[in-house]
């Protein structure tokens, strides 16, 4: 279970900080709802380590994750966009989950086996840049998965699609979420997405998370 | 209590200490560098009997602003309208023309000065015209303060050109297309729509192309045709190589140094200026009328003036001369040389760039950002006839024999001086790269060699061959420091030139100067391809 607790943050010049609170469980989706600057992307800042709050915790199965860099954390994290490395092929991109030094036979496996779980079966060679934007947040997916993170924040990861890929990538955050267990965070100021996704609602208002 | 964060803290940059103690150790190795060339110089100017009571440093400081002054104000307006008729017009074979003014920047100064004398001097195109078609000569125009703003304006009205063209063709579409269907006249565009994206490229610009006019050398030396025109750096040379007055060398050189830290103090306050070698878009506005005649003809003197003297370069050297230059060991021993030492100090360049750019990139620190972009001021606050001269009285002082040093002192002294373009070439993409991708790298724990290797590498590719080129071009074109430690057994191409030129052996220099020139052309072009297929090939 991954417990936030009276994490406190103020960007410079704001006098009221934020003060998030939330439980989420493995196997879910727990969805962050909110008005543009609400604090939605703050709070995923605080949570993947980029950010540095002034006082509270973040505990992963009574882990503390606050004495954690970003790269240390057990969090993946999928953007609205910039998720992927346009410049490098979709497998190169899903390459960059798995531990440096991997032997190249054992990663070209678990490479075709994730893309494959995303739906992406040979794609592997196109460059990411060429990729539809459904495409890609799939890609991005597959790396999660060779990441083996028990923690996914999702940062408005559907915004950029098109109603019918929106649908399709939705379902299969859905369904990963539950196969591996994953704890899925989703920050969206769409109402369909929180419905078709959420077992846990927090609404964020006047800088501070209640329980939906 | 609650935590707030600065503006830098909130950047999310990739976390690389190793990176940037790399990069403070070698701006501190820089900086000890310049040191010792200082102290060597100050050294030679204590320690030293006052001979240069004949050096009259008022006239050259005089002499030297002045050109400098001239060449900045005709360059930036010869530039300005090169770059607003490129901008307008479209015509076959647009992108070499973009191309050529690009290459200016790498043209060695010493060729293009000589091909100003095949066309304008006293044997030139024009005399030979001139006599042949009315009887009559039109003197030596190439050579005094003509010659030498004519050459300077040549090369830094083309790369001012290039610098502006890139402004104007980063004006947004939305903003042309109102001005557009306003049905603005060709004044009133520019007045309201190129000016305001172009004033803030001309202080900066500006300040670039008085340094570098300041800092002349062999325009001045070819060109310059006495002492009423000798500008500081020719001066410094004259001082050590043929009067043997290291005193009046020192104070010479301080003076210059002086001057030059107090234009860069003042230009390091202006807007910085990227190197734009990219393509060039094709406008889809064109100017009509009185205006587009004027582009036409704007763009025919620019490439007239630009391409001619090579083109006699070409001519002169690559005909009947080409053969005596090869049938000399003299000519292979140069040219060895001349690639080795382009090679090598490219390659440091490169090190050197990328240790500082690849550091400079993983702080958010303020100051630690202008301690780590301090060394690319180290040329051209101590330019190359200085930095020679420090070099040899240094390596003098160290008790070393000079001949034995210069390789290596040629080597260093060419990548310092590369140093600023390097910077300006590698230093922007990869902080772009750092901000925009840096929480991406850091929430995938990507290690600082992965992130260059698969990262910065492959879509760095294009401009490490820029970069290598730039480096390459200006040691193969380097007069400055090789004029102090060139020896008979010891030279590059264009020393072997030079010396041609003062042993009135004409054809030799003609046919030196057109195979530096052909050499320069090829690996301004061919060095950055080469580089954007090995880089896509890591993709």
């Amino acid at each position: 279970m991954l417990r936030v607790e009276n994490l406190t943050f103020a960007h410079p010049g704001q006098t009221t900080p934020y003060t998030f609170s939330l439980v989420a469980h493995g196997g879910e989706v727990t969805a962050i709802s909110g008005a543009s600057g609400s604090g939605k992307s703050t709070l995923l800042d605080l949570l993947a380590g980029f950010l540095t709050p002034a006082s509270g915790s973040i505990a992963l199965d009574h882990r503390d994750l606050l004495p954690l860099p970003p790269e240390q954390r057990p969090v993946s994290l999928l953007l609205q966009s910039d998720s992927l490395f346009e410049h490098l092929s979709a497998a190169k991109n899903v390459a960059l989950g798995l531990p440096a030094g991997t032997p190249k036979a054992e990663a070209r496996r678990q490479i075709a086996e994730a893309l494959a779980e995303v739906g992406l079966e040979g794609i592997g060679e196109q460059l990411a840049g060429t990729l539809s934007g459904g495409q890609k947040q799939r890609v991005a997916l597959a790396r999660t998965l060779l990441r083996a993170r028990p923690v996914l924040l999702l940062d408005e990861p559907f915004s950029a699609l098109d109603d019918e890929t929106r649908v399709a990538v939705r379902e299969l955050v859905r369904v990963l979420t539950i196969r591996h267990g994953w704890h899925t965070i989703l920050v969206s100021h769409h109402a369909d997405d929180v419905e078709a996704l959420a077992a846990r609602r927090y609404g964020l208002a006047e800088g501070r998370l209640t329980a939906a | 209590m609650v935590g707030t964060t600065s503006r830098a803290a909130m950047l999310t940059l990739p976390h690389r200490p190793l990176r940037i103690a790399a990069a403070i150790a070698l701006a501190t190795a820089i900086a000890a560098l310049i040191a010792l060339v200082l102290w060597a110089i100050l050294a030679a100017a204590t320690g030293s009997e006052g001979s240069a009571l004949r050096i009259d440093i008022p006239h050259l400081l005089r002499m030297t602003t002045i050109q400098a002054g001239l060449t900045t104000v005709l360059s930036i307006a010869v530039g300005m309208a090169l770059a607003w008729a490129l901008n307008r017009l479209r015509f076959p074979g647009r992108d070499l023309v973009v191309g050529l003014f690009a290459s200016a920047i790498v043209t060695p100064g010493m060729v293009v000065a000589f091909g100003l004398l095949s066309i304008w001097g006293r044997n030139g195109w024009i005399n030979q015209a001139s006599e042949a078609l009315f009887g009559f000569s039109i003197g030596n125009p190439a050579f005094g303060l003509s010659g030498i703003l004519f050459a300077h304006v040549v090369l830094d009205g083309a790369f001012a050109a290039r610098i502006m063209l890139a402004r104007l063709d980063a004006i947004p579409t939305p903003r042309l297309k109102t001005g557009q269907s306003l049905g603005l006249t060709p004044w009133q565009r520019f007045a309201i729509i190129d000016w305001p994206a172009l004033r803030g490229t001309v202080p900066g610009l500006a300040a670039i192309i008085f340094l570098l006019a300041f800092t002349s050398f062999p325009i001045v030396l070819l060109l310059g045709g006495g002492p009423a025109n000798q500008t500081l750096e020719v001066a410094i040379y004259a001082a050590v190589r043929q009067d043997f007055d290291l005193a009046g060398a020192v104070r010479l050189a301080a003076t210059q140094i002086a001057v030059c830290s107090l234009v860069i103090l003042a230009a390091s306050a202006l807007a910085p200026i990227p190197t734009s070698f990219g393509a060039s878009v094709a406008p889809r506005w064109r100017d009509q009328g009185i205006a587009r005649g004027l582009q036409a003809l704007v763009l025919a003197l620019c490439t007239i003036g630009f391409v001619l003297p090579l083109l006699s370069v070409l001519v002169d050297g690559l005909g009947a001369g080409i053969g005596r230059v090869v049938a000399q060991p003299a000519f292979w021993w140069a040219t060895a040389s001349s690639l080795v030492i382009g090679t090598a100090s490219a390659l440091l360049t490169l090190a050197l760039a990328l240790v500082l750019a690849l550091g400079r990139g993983a702080t958010g620190s303020g100051p630690l950002r202008t301690l780590l972009g301090m060394p690319a001021f180290a040329y051209l606050a101590v330019p190359a006839v200085v930095l020679s001269l420090g070099f040899f009285l240094a390596v003098r002082e160290l008790g070393l024999a000079p001949a034995t040093a210069a390789p290596f002192v040629v080597i260093l002294a060419n990548s310092l001086l590369a140093l600023p373009f390097a910077m300006a070439t590698l230093g922007p993409p990869l902080e772009a790269i750092a901000r925009s991708r840096g929480k991406l790298i850091r929430s995938l724990g990507l290690s600082g060699w992965r992130q260059f290797v698969s990262v910065e590498y492959p879509l760095l590719g294009r401009d490490i061959g820029v970069m290598l080129a730039l480096a390459f071009c200006f040691s193969l074109g380097d007069l400055g420091v090789i004029a102090l430690f060139g020896t008979q057994d010891f030279q590059t191409l264009p020393l072997m030139m030079f010396r041609a030129l003062g042993s009135y052996r004409g054809n030799d220099a003609a046919a030196i100067a057109a195979i530096l020139l052909v050499g320069t052309i090829i690996a301004f072009v061919g060095l950055p391809k080469l580089f954007e297929r090995i880089a896509d090939a890591a993709r």
